[in-house]
């Protein structure tokens, strides 16, 4: 990570007052605010954004006469890596950054420029100067991945700086600097109910923090509150007391770095300690237990749907009894399908709750702090096509990979190196694919890129994740600027235009991924561990594609995929894809993931993911940012109304969204739901339950908007009205 | 509907199914569901932006939030009970018993800010620079003396202003650190308080309409002279205040802006007309924009917890939910 998070070292709080011409804050700000005759304020934006390359970024750009003196230096003074040029002539280096220029790239948007300027671009030691622009540091991530493949990198050059394939932020960060973190985003482990597992889970939160990673633990296995401790009675205190501990790892670990460290704890709802679990984000919980920057995520099997539909008592199982009476931690046994065993079995001790009560918990702690994440443990375990179980999801509720536990001696060696769960993103622009019209290059290039990065990458720190990495090679694509997209061409987000779209954008890009998987197999002559075991290689992955036609419903549809040129691949397509596939074997163990894409999508001018807009000005807040406003892509005064935003929309469009991508993601898709402050936790519980029945795999943040009180406005604020 | 004017001589015990002021339950929820306390927003991931301060940055901040904190402390210990007795409704009274409290929580968090960010001595001179401050001392007088005295309508007035004009000008410099990307969490603090202050603001604006509006026509007149006289005494005063604070850094003549567009505010609470023109209230729209206090900015979860989570309506499910 970069260690230097002065933001803006030309502006000084004096020279304020007396500036005339409005500086590019207030000209941005001025898109929350509307003009003269009630329009909005579009072009002030893009002014904002020309007013800081001319106020701020070009007169702290360090200047040099040409591209050769300008690397030379940059790798003399330790900022490159030597290593990442050296695989390359001279003159082909040239030609990439020529071929980068000329794409005459400008950011769109002030957010877009502000956000890489102050986050990713490569700066002097002391913070003050920029060293790169745009171009410089897309040519180094494609130089980077490319690995001396100069077909790959001019590909990855056009892909990147057109729009179409952004990776995500720690790869795009990191690429080609010397001093710099792992380009690898997200990190899941596994937490064994025994002390080294835990001291280990928690070394591994410092480690993975240090290098800019966010981690998931996962808590499930460990023996709750009470449980006997070496056969004496009440001696554990739950999973409550390693939360704190993993909080505290993760603030450390983020003060030394610019960017947070973060961590999320998945929990299954019938383990004893899930409502302590839920009341530590309470808005009145007592110190001692209040978690506060720690994200909670909640692992939900089908079998506590029924219970509550039946309006029963849910029981909570003891880790520590399940662990020894079926010999695999909680966490390896379905709960749905040993539940009425384990009701029976008098070794395993149990406690009960109301079903019902359980979800308005769920829902009223969503309301107050917007966690945990919840993922529907069965459906994601019905739709994973790799042997194994699938038992927690990561902090942003994207990935859904199988994992292994690891035993200890004790000397804290390992006995037995498990596999747990990295993975890294990108994401696909969808708008700018539709306009290319060549996906299937589009994917296979980004498919390529991001597997470069799994084999590239090794986390010596924790050894349970770099041998997960080696035996899966597992990424995930994702995609972004859906509504963009579709109001754009004047489609409501969650028509059944909407919903046909975005069936068979993904349609194409299953195909597409699973075929550049398919070819990396061939070209590298070996498959991910345990190809042999899963539903790919015996086929029976395929069947939902090959057993029958899918053909666009809508004539709109229809027409889109036309116009980009997009041919729709044919059962037949998928047929002798299974073959290949079937003989040849796939190279990555899991390919989609669809992540939420916060600053990424500022950067590459998106709407995030493929969720509807959060405002059509959406307020941005971080850290780093303070307050920033960003206009929809797209938007301007006579499409207002295809841009309707996620309150207005609603969850069950938002659902059946996902809904559709879903069948055709391997892993999963952030989705937040929005709320307006007059829903109860009963409308949350209606949502969840439709999303479940959906096949949702994950539900990711409960976001609420709270209306002004009326009277009490900001006038004319665009974010009060709109 | 309202009936007629009475003060609460004796206590019944309050029944919120018989409102007298479909008022009081609107407000009373939005307070209620509104409830925070500081330990919600991590302060300490300001440390590091606090740090890029300079020291006469720091100094003013810290002396800004003790001036707020002042504030707050009379509006809960002082200014809420005193509107009590004047309460026309039993509902009223209880709105007042929140506001009291929250007003208590506010003066709380300046605590927890300056805990987190603050060392103890710097924290100490300020407390002390507040006791000597001229011109924060008049301006708690100016108050406090309305609040003694025998005055129903007056006492509202004088809270209108504390709540939506006088703690504006500390307002102002959190939400322009937070439009400079600096402790963007603080502001999320200051900007649940403004949350709060926005609508105790309007509660009692609307309770002293209510009162005024029953009152004959001389005394109407006299009232609204009153006002007025006490707003521009306030002002003054207020414009020293900012002076002396703003001068050094070059902000007070947008921090004036910043005055006049909440003093037609706070008027505009009480049912009042504009003093200050348009042209004096062109407050810098990263201010204005920051303000809002619909809390619908979209965060970084993982930096921040941001102002927009509120207690809910517990409903439970039923079983047509369960159909499947």
């Amino acid at each position: 990570m970069e260690t230097t998070s002065l933001a803006e070292p030309n502006r000084e709080m004096s020279a304020k007052s007396a500036g005339r011409t409005l500086d590019y804050h207030a000209l941005n700000a001025m898109l929350n605010l509307y003009g003269p005759s009630g329009e909005l304020q579009l072009e002030k934006d893009r002014e904002a954004a020309r007013q800081y390359f001319l106020q701020h970024v070009n007169q702290n750009t360090v200047f040099f006469h040409s591209l050769e003196e300008k690397l030379d230096y940059l790798v003399e003074e330790d900022y490159y890596e030597a290593e990442v040029l050296a695989q390359y002539d001279a003159g082909f280096i040239k030609a990439l950054f020529e071929q980068a220029y000329a794409h005459k790239f400008r950011f769109p948007s002030f957010l877009g420029a502000f956000k890489y300027y102050t986050s990713y671009t490569l700066k002097t030691f002391d913070g003050k100067r920029y060293l790169e622009r745009y171009e410089d540091r897309v040519c180094m991530v494609a130089l980077t991945l490319a690995r001396g493949n100069e077909a790959l990198a001019r590909a990855l050059v056009d892909e990147i700086v057109s729009g179409r394939f952004q990776p995500a932020t720690p790869t795009f960060l990191n690429c080609g600097k010397r001093q710099r973190g792992e380009l690898v985003s997200c990190f899941l482990l596994r937490i064994e109910d025994n002390m080294e597992s835990i001291g280990r889970a928690i070394n591994s939160a410092l480690q993975l923090s240090k290098r800019g990673g966010g981690v998931a633990l996962l808590l499930s296995n460990i023996r709750e509150a009470g449980a006997p401790i070496k056969h004496i009675e009440n001696q554990s205190s739950g999973i409550i007391p390693i939360m704190k501990l993993l909080e505290d790892a993760f603030s450390y670990a983020n003060q030394l770095g610019a960017r947070q460290g973060a961590g999320a704890v998945y929990l299954n709802a019938h383990h004893p300690d899930i409502l302590r679990f839920l009341d530590t984000k309470r808005e009145n919980a007592d110190e001692k237990i209040r978690i506060k920057t720690l994200s909670l995520g909640v692992t939900i099997p089908d079998i506590t749907f029924e219970l509550a539909k039946r309006n029963e008592a849910m029981y909570l199982f003891s880790p520590y009894d399940v662990e020894r009476v079926y010999g695999v931690p909680f966490g390896d046994i379905s709960v749905t399908e040993k539940y009425h065993e384990m009701v029976a079995d008098g070794r395993i001790r149990k406690s009960k709750i109301d079903a019902r009560a359980f979800f308005q918990t769920l829902a009223e702690v969503q309301f107050e702090s917007g966690y945990p994440y919840v993922m529907f443990e069965d459906n994601v375990n019905r739709a994973n096509p790799i042997a194994g179980r699938i038992n927690m999801s990561n902090l942003c509720s994207e990935i859904l990979q199988v994992n292994t536990s690891s035993r200890y001696d004790d000397d804290l060696g390992y006995r037995e190196i498990g596999e747990d769960i990295s993975c890294n993103l990108g994401s696909m622009n969808i708008a700018k694919v539709m306009d290319s019209g060549d996906i299937g290059t589009s994917v296979d290039i980004a498919v390529r890129g991001l597997t470069a990065v799994a084999e590239m990458t090794e986390i010596r720190s924790v050894p349970s994740v770099a041998n997960g990495n080696a035996r899966s090679r597992a990424i995930g694509l994702g995609q972004m600027n859906l509504h963009g997209f579709l109001a754009r061409e004047r489609i409501h987000y969650g028509s059944e235009e909407g919903l046909d779209f975005t069936n068979f954008y993904f349609y194409c890009v299953a195909y597409h991924a699973l075929r550049a998987s398919n070819r990396l197999a061939m070209e590298r002559g070996e498959s991910f561990a345990g190809f042999a075991d899963s539903d790919y290689a015996n086929g029976a992955f395929f069947d939902k594609y090959t057993e029958r036609a899918w053909q666009p419903r809508t004539e709109k549809v229809r027409a889109l995929f036309e116009r980009s040129g997009i041919a729709i691949p044919s059962q037949d397509d998928w047929r002798s894809l299974k073959a290949s596939v079937m003989a040849h074997g796939l190279y990555n163990r899991n390919l989609q993931a669809v992540p939420p894409t916060g600053s990424i999508s500022y950067i590459n001018h998106s709407t995030s993911s493929i969720h509807p807009v959060a405002a059509k000005i959406e307020i941005r807040k971080e850290g780093k940012l303070g307050r920033v406003y960003y206009p929809a892509p797209f938007l301007d005064d006579d499409n207002l109304e295809y841009y309707r935003d996620a309150y207005e929309i609603g969850p069950e469009a938002i659902i059946d969204t996902y809904a559709e991508a879903s069948q055709h993601v391997d892993q999963g898709l952030s989705l937040t739901l929005f709320f307006p402050d007059t829903a109860t936790t009963r409308d949350i519980n209606k949502a969840q339950i439709y999303a479940w029945r959906k096949g949702i795999k994950t539900l990711y943040y409960v976001r609420l908007r709270q209306s002004a009180l009326e009277g009490t406005e900001v006038e004319g604020c665009v974010s009060c009205t709109l | 509907m309202i009936t007629a004017p009475k003060r609460l001589s004796r206590v019944d015990a309050i029944n919120w199914n018989r409102l007298q002021d479909d008022k009081d339950l609107e407000v009373w929820n939005r307070l209620t569901s509104n409830f925070w306390l500081p330990e919600k927003v991590p302060l300490s991931n300001d440390i590091q932006s606090w740090n890029t301060l300079t020291h006469q940055e720091q100094q003013l901040t810290i002396r800004v939030f003790t001036g707020l904190t002042l504030l707050d402390t009379i509006q809960s210990s002082v200014g809420a009970p005193a509107l009590m007795p004047d309460a026309r409704t039993p509902h009223e009274e209880a709105v007042y018993a929140n506001i009291a409290f929250m007003e208590a929580v506010h003066a709380r968090s300046y605590s927890s800010i300056f805990s987190t960010l603050c060392a103890t001595r710097d924290v100490d001179d300020a407390f002390r620079w507040s006791e000597e401050n001229p011109t924060l001392q008049a301006k708690s007088e100016l108050i406090l003396e309305r609040y003694r005295a025998d005055d129903p309508l007056m006492r509202k007035v004088a809270s209108v202003f504390l709540e939506s004009f006088l703690f504006y000008s500390g307002f102002y410099l959190p939400m322009y650190w937070s439009s400079h990307a600096k402790l963007t969490n603080t502001a999320d603090l200051i900007r649940l308080i403004i949350r709060d202050e926005a609508v105790h603001g309007y509660y009692i604006g609307y309770k002293f309409q209510q009162a005024l509006a029953e009152a004959s026509a001389e005394r109407q007149a006299a009232v609204k002279e009153y006002a007025f006289e006490l707003l521009l005494e306030l002002y003054d005063n207020e414009v020293k205040y900012t002076e002396s604070l703003y001068d050094d850094v070059g902000l007070t003549e947008d921090v004036k802006k910043f005055l006049h567009y909440n003093a037609n505010k706070a008027l505009m609470n009480l049912g009042f007309e504009s003093l200050f023109p348009a042209s004096v209230t062109d407050v810098d729209p990263t201010i204005m924009a920051a303000l809002s206090p619909s809390a619908d900015e979209n965060h970084d979860f993982f930096s921040g917890s941001g102002s927009s989570y509120v207690i809910g309506r517990a409903v439970a499910t039923e079983d047509e939910d369960w159909a499947f």
